[in-house]
């Protein structure tokens, strides 16, 4: 498979208050982005739970993007600072476990910040599209 | 106590008088010659020296009186002593070079009594004058005083005291005249909503030029004006006292504070007066001399600490005055004649005087007079009774030709009204006012248009420059005065004067504008034509405006009397005198300045003034 | 009541009516100068007195300050109240012959030339004493009184020295009224056109003009109460009783509903852009100073006046200053160029100036809009297409002598033009208002990238915002004009309307719930509920969820070590699912 063909599969979990509208903004907007990423909606980014994102990386995710409010703005007042933590905690975990640090993102997009949405969008494609796939074995494809 | 009366044991007392005329003329040191010249001839244990207020009769001080007998020695100096002591004192025979001569040069009169200018004085304000040493209370008190004190406060009710004051008939002495038990009554009633306290202010802020009885009370006297505020305070219920006295009065500011504090520990000032319970004292405020702090508004501004300038009234003093609160405001004489009143009654008070105006008035008699001093007479007295008969008439043998009363705001009386008796109203209606008792005498000398201008400018020099009147309107009748003077008068400047003075006395604010023209327009009323003759003729008839006047040198008499004698040249200022010794001398009109030194100078009567 | 007679017009006033009073009931005219209603009478001047008779006794009184009596008969025209009045008037006129009340008396009395020595023809006090009376009685700082006597009378601080008692309010200058006090001798104050004064001149005041409501205030910083506890003189002269120095501000919790944001907008601060001049030339003005200039009640009563009282030849207006332009904001604030086009306008009508209206597109997109446009093509502005680059004062001919002049490439014909104007308008763009973050963070809203509120949906939901219940209308979600404006209004209110008829609110059913029987009671999840939704049930050993107060946000959910705790319509399968389902090819 040469690196061009190589589409990295890319799991995003957005808050639905500001990541998810920015999202919804960028597609209103027009604005063209890579298609790699699959949108999870949740209300919070303090709602994903650090399984989700392992579950994403077994099911073949080769990067995972938690994307939020910024700092101060959350709609449940700290759910962004809770993701914080845990995507600390997560990152080091994860490259314990063999997953670049790299891989797993967090990102702060507001409802207004369409044009971030893509920017951050792309980049994260283009970044895991140069790590290249991600040979996890620790899920189905042992089975 | 003891110790004080021992006085009456002296075989003679010498009553020296240390009113401020005769402080002047050394009567201080008079009394140490006195009580030098006593010890050494041994008489101290027999005769005591005392110091009394004014005498009144000022031109002839140095005075001294001798009691018991009344002998009335004048113009003393230190080496008239010794002698006065040895022959009276001692040999028992009085001395009659020192006693006072009339001007007649008749006999001398030993007894004060029988002197003119006591004789028809009749006095109740100035009753104790000559007879106590104001620096002692006891003195006072042992001449009844403050008997009345005790009269008003154990048997009268304060009601019963206004209706004494009212029956009496007394007014004010401070010039407008207006009834004091009336006043007394308004400050009873007025309503004491704004915490109840009421004061009483004696006015001894004497301004008038030539004018000093306020003074002369409050230092021959000071108890019988306490006295009198004591018993004013207690009809109208006040619980504070101020006296306002100028502080040029030093002599009297001494005597007033000290004693204040002799009454205060005699209880007769303070708390719980004569133990029954009545509260009241008196401070003292002293004014800084502005002529508008005698009107009472101003006054009661300057104890205040404020501007010292009038306000309009209503609402008048007795409504809101001190501080916001009632006030009842008389002056010095007015307060001394209340104790009087109180203890003789009110029956016999108002015996004496007119039908409006009862009781006596002080006058300071001074100007072109032979007995300057202090005079107190009863009301309805004629002009020429005072000044005939106890002023003594005229010096250098001139002739009268006005008396000015009532100060720089009261009005020029000519010799055709000399027979007016005395009272607040035909002064009024003589164009001049009562005023506080100043009384100014002029001879034929003087020029009335000057005379004008001289109160005229004291006035416009003393306004406070608040309403509009008197601050311009004095300086403009000022300046059309002035130029009167000058000989650039013209008639229609005569009419603006008249305009001027009657609209000024129409509208001005207060008692000093209101009467600031009176100089003017009595003047105009009764000596029109010498203003006339400023104008007309540019000549000053009295020849007091230099301005007008010419100067010649009648050469005859220069050359024949004087022989050319050439003092009129040595002192001439301007060089304007040509001529050599044993020549007639001549006037160069051109240089001549005006300044009269050669008229002064020569002796033999040739330069000539027209 | 008491009954008078004034030249003879038969009268009742009230027991202690001044004649003054009483003669202004009867529409009878009395000069007066020291007079103020709000002062105590001071009786100073003597200009207003008066002839009565009372009981018989005819006497000249000033009727400022005298009370009427029962019968009393009061002359103000008889000739010896007048032969006073002009007397009085003339002295003072001598003394301050520059004095124009004075003046003015003095030719309705038909004095001339007063016939007294006049020592300053250049004098204006006539010691009438308002100021100091005004010092005392109204400001209580006493840091003016009168010095000297007489003629050398005059008003003055202590010693001739600035007073430190002065708390310089100006009021002594205002209560003059010969002018002899000025402001610029007391405060510095920005003057502009001659003596009228741009800005709050009093302590009360309507915050701006057409404010809602309608309502004064008094402007504490400024007001002379609360520097010396004195004044309180809109006391006095308000008959409703309805000023109260008491009242304070303070804080009102009030329960409510629903809310509506309209925080506006603010102007574009023009200092931003130096090259136009806007500060170092007084004829460069923002658009809001120039509605104040042209407004009726405005510092020059609507006449359009350059800062040195002459009329402008020549004026230019500039648009988007601030608006379309990458440096400032991106966005176009909407408004300018038809409000532009009004001022050109009211120019037009008001003066014969040249017009110059610089432009990038004309924007004219609402009804009516193009056709004013059409309406000013005819009427002679001109309009030149092209951002202004530069303006400058200094002149390179002639023509440019003493004017402004506005560097601008006209992109219609392909070339750098210099105009000379005396006036520029710089047609500044809107902006967020003040404290619009603050709001955004209390509200706990968003904002889009030009920084305004932003609403829920640009189509579905224009006027909501992500926080229900919170409504926005006006300038705080975007630039936008009067009429746009109120429609959002009337949709913000009538969504707000909407909720409170309902009477109820409506959960979105993503609440959490805890499990009783996977529950461990670790309490982690109630330490972590921002909304203080979960409580820990003592006696069954479980934390519990009141879905009242569950905003739905899942951190509990996500933190339960059990499992126990899930939300609805987001349980943990759902989503583990959701991940699968990515996944399937």
């Amino acid at each position: 498979m040469s690196q061009q063909a190589f589409e990295p599969k890319l799991v995003g979990f957005l808050c639905n208050w500001c990541s998810y509208t920015g999202a919804d903004l960028a597609g209103t907007a027009r604005m063209t982005y890579a298609p790699n990423l699959r949108i999870i909606r949740v209300m919070c980014s303090g709602r994903v739970d650090p399984q989700f994102v392992l579950k994403a990386f077994q099911e073949g995710a080769d990067g995972v993007l938690i994307s939020g409010c910024h700092p101060g703005d959350c709609h449940y007042q700290e759910g962004n600072y809770k993701a914080l933590r845990r995507h600390r905690l997560l990152s080091k975990m994860l490259e314990q476990f063999g997953i670049e640090k790299e891989r797993f993102r967090l990102e702060w997009v507001s409802a207004a910040e369409g044009a971030k949405f893509q920017k951050v969008c792309n980049e994260f494609t283009e970044q895991i599209r140069h790590l290249g796939p991600l040979s996890w074995n620790g899920g189905k494809k042992n089975e | 106590m003891e110790d004080k009366l021992t006085s009456t044991r002296h075989r003679l007392h010498l009553m020296v008088c240390a009113g401020t005329a005769c402080v002047s003329n050394r009567s201080f040191e008079i009394k140490e010659a006195l009580e030098r010249e006593i010890k050494k001839q041994g008489l101290a244990e027999e005769v005591l020296v005392v110091t009394t207020g004014c005498n009144g009769f000022c031109e002839r001080g140095p005075l001294l009186v001798v009691q018991p007998g009344n002998i009335f020695y004048q113009q003393l100096t230190l080496k008239d002593i010794p002698h006065l002591v040895e022959e009276h004192f001692l040999k028992g025979r009085p001395v009659e070079k020192l006693m006072y001569k009339p001007p007649e040069g008749k006999k001398p009169i030993p007894v004060l009594n029988e002197i003119d200018f006591f004789k028809k004085q009749v006095l109740i304000a100035l009753r104790n004058r000559g007879l106590i040493d104001p620096e002692k209370i006891e003195d006072y008190i042992a001449r009844d005083g403050y008997q009345a004190l005790v009269k008003a406060l154990t048997q009268m009710t304060p009601e019963e005291i206004i209706e004494e004051i009212k029956k009496s008939g007394l007014r004010g002495r401070g010039g407008a005249g207006f009834p004091t038990g009336l006043k007394w009554e308004f400050v009873r009633l007025a309503s004491t909503s704004n915490g109840g306290l009421k004061f009483v202010v004696c006015n001894g802020d004497e301004g008038d030029p030539g004018a000093f009885m306020d003074r002369s009370i409050l230092e021959a006297d000071p108890h019988s004006v306490i006295e009198g505020m004591v018993i004013g305070a207690k009809a109208i219920g006040a619980q504070q006292g101020y006296v306002y006295i100028r502080n040029e009065y030093p002599l009297a500011l001494k005597r007033l504070t000290l004693a204040l504090q002799e009454a205060r520990e005699y209880g007769l000032l303070g708390e719980n007066i004569l133990g029954t319970g009545f509260n009241f004292d008196i401070k003292v405020a002293r004014g800084a001399g502005a002529f508008v702090c005698g009107e009472e508004t101003a006054l009661l501004a300057s104890i205040e600490g404020r501007l010292g300038e009038p306000r309009p009234r209503p609402p008048y003093p007795a409504q809101r005055g001190l501080y916001g609160h009632p006030t009842c405001i008389n002056n010095v004489e007015t307060w001394a004649n209340v104790p009087v009143i109180v203890s003789r009654g009110a029956d016999w008070f108002s015996k004496i005087g007119t039908k409006t105006s009862k009781g006596t008035k002080v006058f300071s008699l001074v100007g072109k007079i032979n007995n300057t001093g202090l005079v107190e007479v009863p009301m309805g007295i004629t002009l020429r009774e005072i000044i005939f008969e106890i002023g003594g008439g005229i010096p250098g043998g001139k002739e009268f030709k006005a008396v000015q009363t009532g100060g720089p705001s009261g009005g020029c009386i000519p010799k055709e009204k000399l027979d007016l008796p005395i009272d607040y109203e035909s002064l009024t209606e003589a164009g001049s006012m009562m005023g506080s008792g100043g009384m100014v005498v002029m001879d034929e000398d003087t020029c009335m248009v000057d005379v004008a201008k001289y109160f005229l400018s004291f006035t416009q020099d003393e306004s406070c420059g608040k309403c509009t009147p008197c601050r311009e309107g004095t300086k403009a009748m000022l300046d059309i005065l002035d130029r009167i003077t000058k000989g650039e008068g013209t008639e229609e400047d005569l009419q603006l004067l008249e305009d001027l003075a009657v609209s000024i006395k129409e509208t001005a604010l207060c008692g000093l504008g209101k009467t600031a023209p009176n100089p003017v327009l009595t003047t105009l009323r009764y000596f029109r034509d010498e203003y006339l003759t400023h104008i007309r003729d540019k000549k000053c008839p009295a020849h007091v405006c230099r301005d007008l006047n010419v100067y010649t040198i009648d050469e005859k008499t220069c050359l024949e009397v004087g022989h050319g004698c050439d003092v009129c040249r040595r002192n001439c200022v301007s060089e304007a005198i040509i001529g050599e010794k044993n020549q007639p001398h001549r006037i160069v009109q051109e240089k001549c300045i005006k300044c009269g030194v050669c008229y002064d100078v020569c002796k033999f009567g040739a330069v000539k003034v027209e | 009541m008491i009954q008078i007679t004034i030249d003879g017009k038969k009268l009742e006033v009230e027991e202690g009516t001044t004649i003054l009073q009483a003669a202004e009931k009867a529409e009878i005219h009395i000069p007066t100068l020291c007079y103020h209603p709000l002062l105590e009478p001071y009786a100073s001047c003597r200009v207003c007195v008066v002839e009565v008779n009372r009981q018989g006794k005819k006497e000249l009184v000033t009727s400022c300050n005298t009370q009427v009596q029962p019968g009393m008969v009061i002359e103000t025209q008889s000739e010896r109240a007048l032969r006073a009045r002009k007397l009085n008037v003339e002295m003072l006129l001598a003394r301050a012959p520059a004095a124009k009340p004075v003046q003015k008396i003095a030719l309705e009395l038909g004095i001339e030339k007063p016939r007294f020595e006049i020592k300053d023809p250049d004098r204006k006090c006539i010691l009438c004493g308002l100021c100091v009376r005004t010092c005392e009685q109204v400001v209580g700082a006493n840091a003016i009184s009168f010095i000297n006597r007489g003629q050398e009378r005059e008003v003055s601080p202590p010693f001739g020295e600035p007073s430190e008692a002065c708390i310089g309010c100006t009021a002594c200058a205002y209560f003059c009224p010969t002018e002899a006090i000025t402001f610029e001798d007391i405060h510095d104050r920005k003057v502009i056109h001659d003596e009228l004064y741009l800005g709050p001149s009093t302590a009360i005041r309507v915050p701006v003009r057409q404010a809602v409501p309608m309502v004064p205030f008094i402007d504490e910083d400024n007001c002379i109460h609360f520097k010396t506890g004195n004044c309180q003189l809109c006391v006095k002269v308000c008959e409703k009783e309805a000023i109260n120095h008491e009242m304070k501000e303070e804080e009102i919790e009030i329960e409510v509903g629903s809310i509506i944001l309209a925080s506006g907008f603010k102007s574009f601060d023009a200092y931003r852009i130096p090259a136009y001049g806007y500060g170092r030339f007084p004829n460069v003005i923002t658009a809001l100073e120039f509605e104040r200039l042209v407004n009726a009640s405005g510092p020059t009563g609507g006449k359009i006046l350059l800062a040195n009282g002459e009329e402008p030849k020549a004026v230019g207006i500039i648009h988007c200053v601030g608006s379309r332009d990458e440096n400032y904001n991106e966005y176009c604030s909407r408004v300018c160029c038809m409000y532009s086009l009004k001022f050109a306008h009211l120019i037009k009508e008001k003066t014969e100036a040249d017009i110059y209206d610089f432009y990038i597109d004309m924007r004219c997109f609402g009804k009516g809009y193009e056709e004013f446009y059409h309406r000013l093509l005819h009427e002679g502005t001109k309009f030149i297409r092209g951002r202004v680059s530069e303006i400058t004062d200094i002149p390179l001919t002639e023509e440019e002598d003493g004017k402004l002049i506005i560097r601008v490439e006209d992109t219609l014909i392909g070339t750098v033009r210099r105009i000379p104007v005396d006036m520029v308008i710089l047609a500044t763009g809107l902006e967020p208002g003040l404290s619009h973050s603050e709001l955004a963070h209390t509200f706990n809203i968003s904002c889009s990238q030009d920084t305004f509120f932003l609403e829920r949906h640009p189509k579905l939901a224009p006027v909501s915002t992500f926080s229900d219940g919170i409504f926005l209308a006006g300038t705080c979600q975007a630039p936008k004009d009067i009429p746009d404006t109120v429609a959002q209004a009337g949709a913000a209110a009538s969504e707000a309307l909407a909720l409170a008829d309902k009477g109820s609110f409506e959960l979105e059913p993503i609440t959490a719930e805890i499990d009783e029987k996977l529950c461990a009671g670790c309490q982690i999840c109630v330490s972590l509920c921002p909304f203080s939704a979960i409580t820990y049930n003592k006696e069954k050993h479980i934390s519990e969820v009141n879905e009242a107060l569950c905003k739905g946000c899942g951190t509990c959910v996500a933190a339960c070590p059990s499992g126990a705790a899930q939300q609805k319509h987001f349980r943990d399968i759902q989503i583990m699912a959701e991940i699968e389902g990515i996944f399937i090819d």
